[in-house]
């Protein structure tokens, strides 16, 4: 069949057809009715690779279905793998972070010395050190180390460099830090009233919104033979990777810094080292090796700069690795939703319109929440066709952990809301869950709620199949 | 403190503080880092290592208690010629993703496997039940072991 799969493949390379159908620009639906999706009896159990007819669109696709294995595989079976924290050079150090005990204080003064005389201890650095204290991948409103104001417990405030992590972490306790505590806010709704304690004053706590707008929602819901409301609520998820962030930064005599890292967007971490650095960014070589487990958690940089800087300070390679605790305190985490659906619809299930409020927790800082509200916001209707529809949405600061990527960015949040919100409405109206669904999944050629002509749209057709396959009729009878 | 102990057959010995664990003793002084620090508490399970026959977690372990013991640790699994069944079939399976959890995950099957060469999945199921993985869902990994199971018992019928 390969042989033949690849004849077939090159005969059709020239094919114009096909070369419209990848059009990048081309948003015409394709003439041509679409392929019917091969069915697979309940009676025979699927193997693999899978015996498929040698439909078009298969033969485009020759590699789904068959056996691939990871080039990586045997390395990390054989425990050879070289994950950064497995990684050692020659004199190489080791640095621990002192991280706030408050959630919202501000900084008095911090002492460093009693820390410099332990045993060991090789260098101390604190904010007020770095070039330019400030980073993040859309807002730059994160210090690096916080020298005037702490805005979660877990904000890292000084670091200790020293010849074992031991020694290190031993001199983290001598460090005295003078705080004055401030007001607090916990609760992304409490924090979106005007009289909520400012976490970055005097900036509102909203930081960015976003709004979809499409048909008449109000009218719409006039119109509907009942509406629906209902609040939903997700909460904050740690991405837990099993390889805790790691990074070994060395300075070299010529002002070159080459940091090993289990970061996983160099380019993006190379310019927000270049910026906190204060260095062309042409004297950063940033490696990026295998990660153990990234789920979006590490798409940013968060030690790097500071173990550059013991690194310049000392002269040696300096390895800097998270405890799971600093994981779970300081590094970024899923964003909770406050998610309220109002939705109209006509008694035999047909959506008219659609109201969301999304309020996204957004953690302390920034991080990666406008890509995150904007997937959210974009989604958050859910695969089905409504003509009107109003998504307001909005991330606000707390003086909680950093909200950021992980994965789905807001994908997941939704889809618990708009599915359930589903449920509840097939309930009240006494329609099929799965019958509700289909009236008002996307067809062929529906249009997005941003405005996006769908094409091979198979929504319907994978939730029957599916219904089909594990029995739904059966198991609601 | 000197701990001397037996370490995939070769004996070992290293000057240690005695705070040291199995696990910084291991990945420090003896150069094998296949076991990983991924808790530093037990709960993870990527830090296991076969000690007399049973599986532990070295993080868990001071490296004087180690002391005498035999130990046996991912690096010890595989030959020069060969790889151990388990290797084969996380390898072939797909068992292995960000494989952060890999070498753990095949140290507490080896333990199961040694005992028990035909476990139900409910066996290997509590078996690695110490064992986290973010990447894989278990599934895989999980059929990775029945079938070095099936292939330790075939040849140790041959043999």
């Amino acid at each position: 069949m390969a042989t033949k799969t690849k004849e077939v493949l090159e005969s059709k390379v020239k094919d114009s057809e096909i070369e419209d159908l990848t059009a990048p620009d081309n948003l015409k639906v394709p003439a041509k009715p679409a392929l019917k999706p091969v069915v697979v009896p309940v009676d025979k159990p699927v193997v693999y690779p899978l015996d498929l007819p040698e439909s078009e669109i298969r033969l485009r696709t020759p590699a789904v279905g068959q056996r691939a294995s990871r080039p990586d595989g045997r390395l990390h079976g054989l425990g050879q793998t070289q994950y950064i924290d497995d990684m050692t050079f020659p004199h190489m150090i080791f640095a621990k972070i002192l991280r706030s005990e408050h959630a919202h204080a501000k900084i008095l003064s911090i002492d460093t010395s009693e820390a410099e005389t332990m045993p060991g201890v090789l260098a101390t650095l604190t904010g007020a050190e770095i070039p330019v204290n400030s980073f993040g991948p859309t807002l730059q409103d994160q210090p690096v180390l916080a020298n005037e104001i702490v805005r979660h417990a877990g904000d890292g405030v000084a670091a200790v460099a020293a010849l074992t992590e031991q020694q290190a972490s031993d001199a983290l306790s001598k460090i005295k830090v003078k705080y004055k505590p401030l007001p607090a806010v916990f609760d992304p709704l409490e924090a979106i009233k005007d009289d909520a304690p400012k976490v970055h004053a005097p900036r509102s706590n909203i930081y960015a919104s976003k709004t979809i707008k499409k048909g008449d929602v109000e009218k719409a819901l006039k119109k509907s033979d009942q509406v629906f409301h209902k609040q939903f609520k997700t909460q904050m998820v740690e991405h837990v990777p099993l390889e805790p962030h790691s990074s070994v930064a060395m300075w070299d005599a010529n002002g070159r810094v080459t940091i090993y890292s289990s970061l996983g967007r160099i380019t993006l971490g190379r310019d927000d080292l270049a910026r906190t650095l204060g260095k062309p960014m042409n004297k950063i070589r940033l490696v990026g090796t295998i990660v153990g487990g990234n789920f979006g958690g590490k798409n940013e940089i968060t030690t790097e700069p500071i173990l550059a800087i013991l690194s310049k300070k000392t002269g040696r390679p300096v390895k800097g690795t998270f405890t799971r605790g600093d994981e779970f305190i300081s590094s970024t985490t899923r964003h909770p939703f406050v998610m309220d659906y109002t939705t109209g619809v006509k008694k035999d299930g047909q959506i008219l319109g659609r109201k969301i409020r999304l309020v996204l927790d957004g953690g302390s800082y920034c991080s990666w929440t406008s890509t995150t509200l904007g997937k959210g916001g974009i989604l958050a209707a859910g695969p089905y066709d409504i003509a009107n529809l109003l998504v307001e949405a909005h991330a606000v600061y707390t003086n909680k952990t950093t909200t950021g990527a992980m994965r789905g960015f807001g994908a997941p949040q939704v889809c618990f809301a708009y599915e359930s919100h589903m449920d509840d409405m097939a309930h009240a109206l006494g329609i099929d869950p799965l019958e509700m669904r289909l009236r008002n999944a996307f067809n062929e050629g529906s249009v997005s709620p941003t405005g996006q002509l769908l094409q091979s749209v198979a929504i319907k057709e994978s939730l029957q199949q599916a219904a089909e396959r594990f029995g739904w009729k059966e198991s609601t009878k | 403190m000197i701990v001397k102990l037996k370490v995939n057959g070769e004996i070992r010995s290293a000057d240690v503080s005695p705070e040291t664990t199995l696990l910084k003793l291991l990945r420090e002084h003896l150069n094998l880092t296949g076991a990983k620090l991924g808790c530093d508490v037990g709960d993870c399970g990527t830090c296991t290592v076969i000690v007399d026959g049973k599986s532990v977690n070295s993080c868990l372990m001071l490296a004087g208690r180690a002391s005498g013991r035999e130990v046996t640790t991912i690096e010890g699994l595989a030959s020069s010629e060969q790889l151990h069944p388990l290797q084969e079939t996380f390898e072939e399976l797909g068992a292995l993703q960000c494989g952060f959890c890999g070498p753990g995950m095949i140290i507490s099957a080896k333990a199961l496997l040694d005992k028990n060469p035909e476990p139900t999945v409910f066996e290997v199921r509590d078996a690695l039940s110490g064992n986290l993985c973010r990447c894989t869902g278990y599934t895989k990994i999980i059929e990775a072991v029945l079938d070095a199971g099936r292939i330790m018992s075939t040849a140790e019928a041959k043999s």
